[in-house]
């Protein structure tokens, strides 16, 4: 595991990575768990279609939306929950590559040796990048078993649609925090500029719904990619994931470029 | 390959308005040790820091082993250790871990060598890095820094935080190294160190050059105190005017003078009356050093490059 500085960063955060595993399955298990409750419970019905505009934006157009399987774990789990669980989880990893090493003041010793600037940014990258791809896993794995055991009728080619979409999402943020870091060398602005964007934009996508005017910027949020086709009920958006994944490119080689140009701190 | 181990030409750097180092001109040979004194804030860790390439310059060059910095890093750090001078670890490993994985992203280093460097600075290697005393830490520094035998060294106040026994340990190895050819750049404040360890020194002061010399003609050139005791008291006319003789005194029988360049004259002076003893304190470094620095920067002392 000291091998280079993909495995090396990937063995700092075993411990950390285990815990959010853990967390997330069971965060998973039990809601899957709760769902029978909820599917059979008729005042939840009325109480939905009574509900205002707003409400609905946030959690589905109708009952019927919010009882489904796929309606239930939308509004339970990947609207909010689960995007952010994994803009947390990446954001920390992409502040902490570069800025909190830097922090530390252990790049020093890092880049004293003989490996370019660059392979250390792209290593470190690739480790969150596995990382949260294995929380994806993690997600995907305990929804499907739970949705077994728990007779919940939805495919678990949706459920790896909408965890693999998820886990793009993280990593544009995640990237947008690498970049940051690798442009300030500052772990506190690169979380603080990773969480504001990633609240903006939720709220710009969310909002978009009622208000007309933010319509047209529904587009430029990572939040339109990852959620508007409905990765639940239909299964993966090729473009859209490749519109997450390009923008996650984009950040990463940016994060290239400014940390080839400027100076380390002490 | 005949060049220089490292060269710089108007090297420059200011951090945003302030300076760090202006217009350094240094050469340092292959195959010497080399000391970079200077009092804090001169511009030391700054001028390495250039040299590794973790820092860009202002303005000017600097070659390492004949390579530019800012192009070939990669090839020039390959074949360079060093020690930085805020020395940070990654303190969730074991010394041994941290050794082993900075030998990874090397390709490797000979790790019996590397045992042999930590057992005699006696650093324990299988202590988790948090927690370890501060001389503790430099010393798994020193390791990582000779361990894959480079060429040059460059070293940021290497015995920091180390205990005078270790220190020893140190310039001894400093001085093995040197014999088998490895090149040394070395900072520091402490002077007598300096003395024992270097071939030559270059004083660096608000971030400049203020003068470069081997440390015997360094020594040489300095002003030396001398004092003569006499078996009878003797005239202080008959000392006046020697050439080189400052801050004369006869007090009974004792003349008590400082002295640049050779004694010669003063001898044979002295030599007229009966001459019981003729001690001179040996000036250390220190003493030459304040003497640099109680010049006015541009003011014309000797030795100065
Ligand atoms: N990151 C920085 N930002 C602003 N100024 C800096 C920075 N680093 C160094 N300086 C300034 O550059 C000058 C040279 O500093 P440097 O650290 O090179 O000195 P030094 O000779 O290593 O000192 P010391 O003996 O205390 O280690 C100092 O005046 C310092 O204030
Ligand atoms: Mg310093």
């Amino acid at each position: 595991m000291l091998k280079n500085v993909f495995l090396k960063t990937l063995r700092d955060q075993r411990v950390s990575l285990a815990w959010w595993a853990v967390g997330i399955a069971a965060l998973c298990l039990f809601l899957v768990a709760y769902y029978p409750t909820v599917s059979r419970t008729p005042s939840l019905i009325e109480f939905m279609e009574e509900a205002p505009d707003w409400v609905k934006a946030f959690i589905g157009e109708s009952a019927e939306d919010y009882t489904s399987p796929s309606g239930f774990l939308h509004g339970e789990l990947f609207f909010v929950m689960a995007p952010m669980l994994f803009i947390i989880f990446a954001v920390s990893r992409g502040s902490a590559a570069i800025a909190g090493e830097e922090g530390k003041g252990t790049l020093d010793l890092l880049l004293a040796n003989p490996i370019p600037r660059r392979r250390v940014v792209l290593e470190k990258a690739a480790s969150m990048a596995a990382a949260t791809l294995g929380l994806g896993l993690v997600l995907w794995a305990s929804l499907s078993v739970g949705a077994a055991l728990f007779d919940m009728d939805i495919s678990p080619a949706n459920l790896a649609a909408a965890s693999l979409s998820c886990v793009l999402l993280g990593l544009v943020f995640g990237n947008l925090a690498l970049a940051v870091g690798c442009l300030t060398g500052k772990r506190g602005r690169s979380v603080g500029i990773a969480a504001a964007s990633a609240v903006t934009t939720f709220f710009v996508y969310s909002l978009s719904g009622m208000v007309k005017a933010l319509k047209p910027w529904s587009r430029i949020s990572p939040f339109y990619y990852y959620i508007a086709s409905e990765p639940l009920k239909r299964g993966l958006n090729a473009a859209h994931a490749l519109v997450l994944l390009a923008a996650s490119l984009a950040l990463g080689a940016l994060s290239v470029f400014l940390f080839e140009r400027r100076d380390i701190l002490v | 390959m005949g060049e220089a181990a490292i060269l710089t030409r108007g090297l420059t750097k200011y951090y945003g308005r302030s300076r760090g180092v202006e217009d350094l001109d240094l050469v340092v040979e292959r195959g010497e040790v080399f000391g970079f004194l200077g009092p804090n804030g001169a511009g030391k860790t700054t001028t390495i820091r250039l040299l590794l390439d973790l820092i860009r310059p202002t303005r000017g060059t600097a070659e390492v082993l004949g390579m530019d910095v800012r192009g070939r890093g990669v090839d020039i750090r390959r074949r360079v250790g060093y020690l930085p001078g805020e020395l940070a670890l990654y303190e969730n490993l074991t010394g041994e871990e941290l050794l082993r994985y900075l030998a990874n992203l090397r390709g490797g280093a000979d790790w019996r060598f590397t045992r042999s460097l930590a057992g005699r600075l006696d650093c324990d290697l299988s202590q988790a890095i948090k927690t370890l005393s501060r001389g503790n830490r430099q010393k798994l520094g020193i390791v990582q820094a000779f361990m894959h035998r480079p060429e040059l060294l460059i070293m940021d106040e290497p015995t920091n935080g180390l205990d005078p026994l270790v220190q020893l340990e140190f310039h001894r190895l400093v001085r093995e190294r040197r014999q088998e050819g490895t090149t040394f750049f070395i900072s520091s404040h402490n002077l007598p160190e300096v003395e024992r360890m270097c071939d030559r020194v270059g004083i660096i002061r608000e971030g400049g050059l203020a003068a470069v010399d081997e440390v015997e003609s360094l020594k040489r050139k300095a002003l030396r105190r001398l004092e003569i005791h006499f078996a009878q008291p003797v005239p202080p006319e008959a000392f006046a005017g020697i050439p080189g003789v400052r801050d004369l005194r006869v007090e009974g029988r004792t003349l008590t003078c400082s002295l640049a360049g050779s004694v010669d004259a003063l001898i044979k002076a002295a030599a007229r009356f009966e001459v019981l003893n003729v001690t001179s304190p040996e000036v250390s470094l220190e003493e030459i050093f304040i003497h640099y620095y109680r010049e006015e920067p541009g003011g014309g002392g000797e030795g100065h490059a």
